[in-house]
């Protein structure tokens, strides 16, 4: 009983928490281009307007791949939250992101299947990242379940800063900053109309803002486990890699997509396959 | 007064459409956007996309040609929705007036609901206008008395 | 029923039925004898299940002994034969190093009278009998699915001479050879269930006798001899390195001192070589990417019940006897061509290409299962062939109904089917989501797999790439699918019953195995992996999968309690939630649509992609969709592929002849 009282508090609060996060992003981004910039609820401001706004869509498919978008990422949130199996937490987040792009597919729109395409090459990206950090978490600590880095009370930090420096970089592109925009972005940029977003529109791009929300928090809750005793550190170094992806996104330019699968794969990869390696041979000397 | 309600007044989203103006109008608009002036204080934000935006922002003098674009970008626009013309010429033509190229202002196509003077407007007319305009909103929504 | 009959029934009963539907020229007539014996097929394999297993069987007649070393002669002679008429020297010679060894071996050495001694012919397990289910049903069903589907594609061919027959005929014989294969224990006997299964193969491809279809035939063909050859080289090796005894040329016995006597590795690799080639794994995938020339039924049996799984089947029998080594190698071919083949599939173009790639990879995948050796990994092996095959079967048919529908195999034409046929995309797109995506048993087969993976860190970064590459390349083909302009599309569906019949099954199917997966292992699973590696542990606790600590392999002091765990039913019922319901109840009004955004230049209304070009021509909306060309490309591609894979074999062989001379 006790886990599901977790789980819906984490479900409730979760939007919340990433709302003020969009916020904070918004007014720290205006305050480094020398502007004074929205109130700090700004974010829940756009999304009652698009809550209220009437419904217009293209098409019905579009909508339910909307509606899979959020329901699993509210899935890998509580599977976060009641310290499940990471590996499969990471594969529900890879589903999340392919019945986003399935909304973008489903209309016969260009500027939507430029985005769609290119959220493919994100996911391209990223995924390999996110499936090597549950495998490095394993080399470290024999599980593949959270439960067992929470128990754990040497931080994954220690042994595992390459992995880190590689999830920053997914990070980057989870929350759609520059260098890696490429699919849709936030306010302030422009990506080909709005990429993926454009067919999206009124109570609908609420619903994706809402999953964006969910999305941010279980991102920086994964960084969290970094430093997972005691957790407040890992939060501050979740906040932390929060307020480094501000700064990257305002000192650099947009990348073009085959540019980012070659980084990531090139070096956010090499990263995490140098750290299990070395895992392995230190248990293999020992 | 709803929560949706006061939203829609603090978060209006923009659409900047280009007739055949001389481009001064939209320099100004987009000068709204620079750091002098800030409008996103406002949640003021450039979208570049009618499904996605709440108030039309119109400039220059609506032509032929530009009148069936200017119709259907303003029915991709969900409801509640504001339409600014910008400009002596997006308001009745201007010095286009009578071209034989020339509808006139934007009202011959779309419904207009606040007409910004100036040629060209100033920012500071324009963050003007869309104040009234959010103030008509309000309105109409309920907000406001 | 007793033993001898049901497996009567399982191999001669399809023969019989194969050379009835042969004889017979009438349409319906024929569909009825098919539907029978895919009846008594899919019931007597369920009658499998009640059997007291593990138990040997040995005909007591000797005459079997000698028609199958006949007919195993007139096989190779057939190649031979086939080899000099199409002037493909590759099939000559690999018939030749098959048929000259035998002959020597047999007539020569004398071996002939020794080999009748091998006991038992017939091993029923409870491998072998989840093989024989999977065959027996998916299979059947497939035929079934042939009966309308071949009167379809001749009626478009125009054929003067109906040659639906000989197309059946070798169909149901293929079902019969592979049940045989499965069941056998005498290495004699399955190298003649074997190349059985090889010449259906090629008879099936090359089934339309067009000089494509001929030539990928013959490759098929060849390809496979030279997993015949090492098979026969194998076969010698084991008899005359053992002194002229014949007790090594019985599959159980080599499995059960396979990690004791080091000589058998040898042949142990040459066997594993075999099941690899027809398992198409790189550098041999051509043969499978060659076979989609032929009409659809025989791709949906070659990738999902029969064939590919026999090589598969095979390495997996074989698996105990590798040692370590050699079993890490085969894991890193395997996950080698699970990534090399994902990556391949981001740029085909055509579906039952994409279809054909990803098959490979997932046999890579369940290869390189295979050589983890360890009992996760093996489970997850048996997991991956039930629901690849359920899966694969399903969208091959769906592919096939599908150009029946368009006349067409490229993705690109099959924009906007969901509005022109909703039920086929409807099917077909759950099977693709079944393919990669939670909570259907492919994804459980993967996870599985990864979490199995940690004894080989090189496999498991090949494994990691390749699942991102695999959602690649099934999104960008549900995009082309789904891509709709609404009230556009004319509808053009129409599907009989033979069609719907089975992809209805294999639909319902993919959904109650992949529920009841936890009761399914419980049950039935757990046995088959136990008949491979002998379990220690339970993976199952109510509706769920937990994977224990496996404390016995490479686990640290402080690793106590669980290794990972995935709830089935409730990853289903968030599926429903996300899915289900909104397809059930999500409605919009008419008044809701609205056009594209086409930066105002939309002509007309919703029901339209029109817009208006230069100088205000309408001109239709086209889109394509975005094949990776440059960074995925065959072309591009190809050369490392090959050279990586050649020198994993290479490798493999190394270690096998080291270890054993």
């Amino acid at each position: 009983m006790n886990q599901v009282w977790i789980a819906i508090i984490a479900v409730v609060v979760a939007p919340f928490i990433g709302g003020l996060l969009a916020g904070i992003d918004r007014k720290l981004t205006a305050r480094l281009q020398g502007r004074y910039g929205p109130p700090i609820l700004q974010p829940f401001y756009d999304f009652f307007k698009l809550l209220g706004k009437s419904k217009i869509a293209t098409n019905r498919t579009q909508f339910i791949w909307l509606i899979a978008y959020l329901v699993f990422m509210i899935t890998c949130l509580v599977f976060l939250v009641l310290q499940q199996d990471l590996l499969l937490l990471v594969f529900l987040l890879g589903f999340a992101g392919i019945s986003f792009v399935l909304a973008g597919f489903s209309t016969k729109s260009p500027y939507s299947h430029f985005g769609a395409n290119r959220e493919l090459m994100q996911i391209l990206s990223y995924e390999p990242i996110l499936l090597l950090f549950a495998l490095a978490v394993y080399a470290q600590n024999g599980s593949f379940m959270i439960s067992s880095i929470m128990e754990n009370s040497t931080p994954l930090l220690i042994s595992l800063w390459p992995v880190f420096i590689a999830l920053v970089i997914a990070l980057t592109i989870k929350m759609r900053k520059s260098p890696f925009d490429i699919a849709t972005s936030h306010h302030g940029h422009q990506e080909l109309v709005k990429g993926i977003m454009t067919e999206i529109s009124g109570p609908y791009y609420a619903l994706v803002t809402l999953t964006e929300w969910y999305e941010l928090v279980l991102v920086l809750g994964l960084i969290a486990l970094f430093w997972s005793n005691p957790l407040w550190v890992g939060i501050l170094i979740a906040l932390g890699a929060f307020i480094l992806e501000l700064l990257i996104d305002n000192v650099n330019a947009r990348l073009t997509g085959g540019l980012m699968v070659r980084i990531c794969w090139a070096a956010a990869l090499i990263l995490c396959v140098l750290n299990i390696l070395y895992i392995y041979f230190m248990r293999g000397v020992a | 007064m709803g929560i949706i309600q006061t939203s829609q007044v603090k978060s209006p989203w923009i659409l900047h459409f280009c007739n055949s103006s001389c481009n001064g109008c939209d320099i100004e608009v987009l000068a709204c956007l620079t750091p002098l002036y800030d409008v996103e204080r406002f949640g003021i934000v450039n979208m570049g996309n009618p499904k996605h935006a709440d108030v039309m922002v119109v400039t220059g003098p609506v032509n032929y040609r530009t009148a069936r674009v200017l119709k259907n970008l303003y029915n991709q626009i969900p409801d509640p929705k504001m339409v600014i013309a910008v400009g002596a010429c997006a308001s009745t033509g201007g010095v286009f007036h009578n071209c034989y190229n020339i509808l006139g202002g934007v009202d011959k196509v779309i419904p207009v609901d606040v007409y910004v003077p100036g040629c060209a407007a100033r920012p500071e007319a324009i963050i003007d206008g869309v104040v009234l305009a959010l103030q008509k909103l309000s309105k109409a929504v309920g907000v406001a008395k | 029923m007793d033993i001898q009959g049901m497996l009567a029934v399982a191999i001669l009963l399809p023969v019989v039925a194969a050379v009835l539907v042969f004889l017979i020229r009438q349409y319906q007539l024929r569909g009825l004898i098919v539907i029978v014996t895919a009846v008594a097929l899919i019931v007597n394999s369920i009658y499998f299940l009640k059997l007291d297993l593990p138990m040997n069987f040995t005909p007591d007649n000797p005459i079997w002994g000698t028609i199958i070393t006949v007919l195993d002669y007139a096989i190779l002679l057939f190649y031979i034969y086939a080899g000099l008429s199409l002037k493909n020297w590759l099939v000559l010679i690999f018939a030749l190093t098959q048929i000259i060894p035998l002959a020597w071996w047999e007539f020569g050495v004398g071996a002939s009278h020794a080999l009748e001694e091998i006991k038992p012919a017939f091993l029923i397990d409870n491998l072998a009998v989840l093989m024989v289910l999977v065959i027996s049903i998916i299979g059947s069903l497939i035929c079934v699915y042939a009966i309308r589907y071949m009167y379809d594609h001749e009626e478009h061919k125009k054929l003067e001479k109906s040659r639906q027959s000989r197309f059946l005929f070798w169909l149901v014989l293929f079902l019969g050879a592979m049940n045989g294969l499965v069941l056998a224990d005498n290495l004699m006997w399955l190298y003649f269930f074997w190349e059985v299964t090889t010449l259906c193969c090629f008879q099936l491809i090359a089934h339309d006798l067009t000089k494509e279809a001929i030539n990928n035939g013959a490759r098929a063909l060849w390809m496979n001899s030279i997993g015949g050859t090492a098979m026969v080289a194998a076969m010698i090796y084991l008899y005359n390195a053992n002194g002229g005894n014949i007790e090594y040329l019985s599959l159980s016995n080599i499995i059960a001192s396979g990690g004791v006597e080091a000589f058998l590795l040898l042949p142990v690799a040459l066997m594993c070589f075999t099941g690899m080639i027809k398992a198409a794994q790189m550098p041999f995938q051509n043969w499978l990417l060659g076979a989609m020339v032929a009409p659809t039924p025989v791709s949906a049996l070659l990738h999902s019940s029969t064939m590919v799984k026999a090589g598969v089947y095979l390495v997996i029998r074989l698996a105990p006897a590798f040692n370590p080594v050699l079993g890490m190698i085969v894991a890193v071919c395997g996950a080698f061509t699970f990534f090399a083949a994902s990556v391949l599939a981001i740029s085909q173009t055509t579906g039952k290409r994409v279809l054909a790639y990803s098959t490979i990879a997932n046999l890579g995948l369940i290869i390189a299962c295979a050589g983890l050796r360890t009992e996760l990994a093996i489970a997850a092996a048996m997991l991956l062939i039930i629901f690849h095959a359920i899966s694969k079967g399903l969208l091959f048919m769906c592919a096939g109904t599908i150009e029946h529908q368009i006349w067409s195999r490229e993705i690109e034409d099959m924009e906007g089917l969901a509005e022109k046929a909703p039920l086929t995309t409807f099917i077909t797109i759950t099977g693709m989501l079944s393919m990669f995506l939670p909570p259907f048993g492919m994804l459980l087969g993967k996870w599985m797999a990864l979490e199995a993976v940690y004894a080989v860190p090189l496999a498991a970064i090949l494994f990691v790439l390749a699942s991102a590459a695999t959602m690649v390349f099934w999104a960008k083909w549900l995009g082309r699918l789904l891509q709709v302009t609404p009230k556009l599309g004319k509808k053009i569906e129409s599907l009989s019953l033979s069609y719907s019949v089975p992809l209805w099954s294999l639909f319902v199917g993919i959904f109650v195995f992949g529920i009841g997966i936890a009761p399914l292992y419980d049950r039935f699973i757990k046995f088959a992996v136990d008949n491979v590696i002998p379990i220690q542990h339970a993976f199952t606790e109510g509706w769920q999968i937990i994977l224990p600590d496996a404390a016995t392999a490479l686990s640290l002091e402080k690793g106590v309690g669980l290794l990972g765990s995935y709830p089935v039913l409730p990853l289903f019922i968030v599926f429903a939630i996300a899915i289900v319901l909104p397809l059930l109840f999500v409605k919009l009004k008419p008044q809701e649509l609205r056009p594209i955004y086409l930066c105002g230049e939309h002509a007309g209304d919703v029901d339209t992609d029109e817009w208006y070009a230069e100088a205000d021509n309408v001109s239709k909306l086209e889109l394509g969709g975005y094949y990776f060309e440059s960074a995925a490309s065959e072309e591009s591609l190809n050369a490392w592929v090959y050279v990586i894979a050649i020198a994993l074999l290479v490798i493999m062989f190394s270690i096998a002849l080291g270890v054993s001379l």
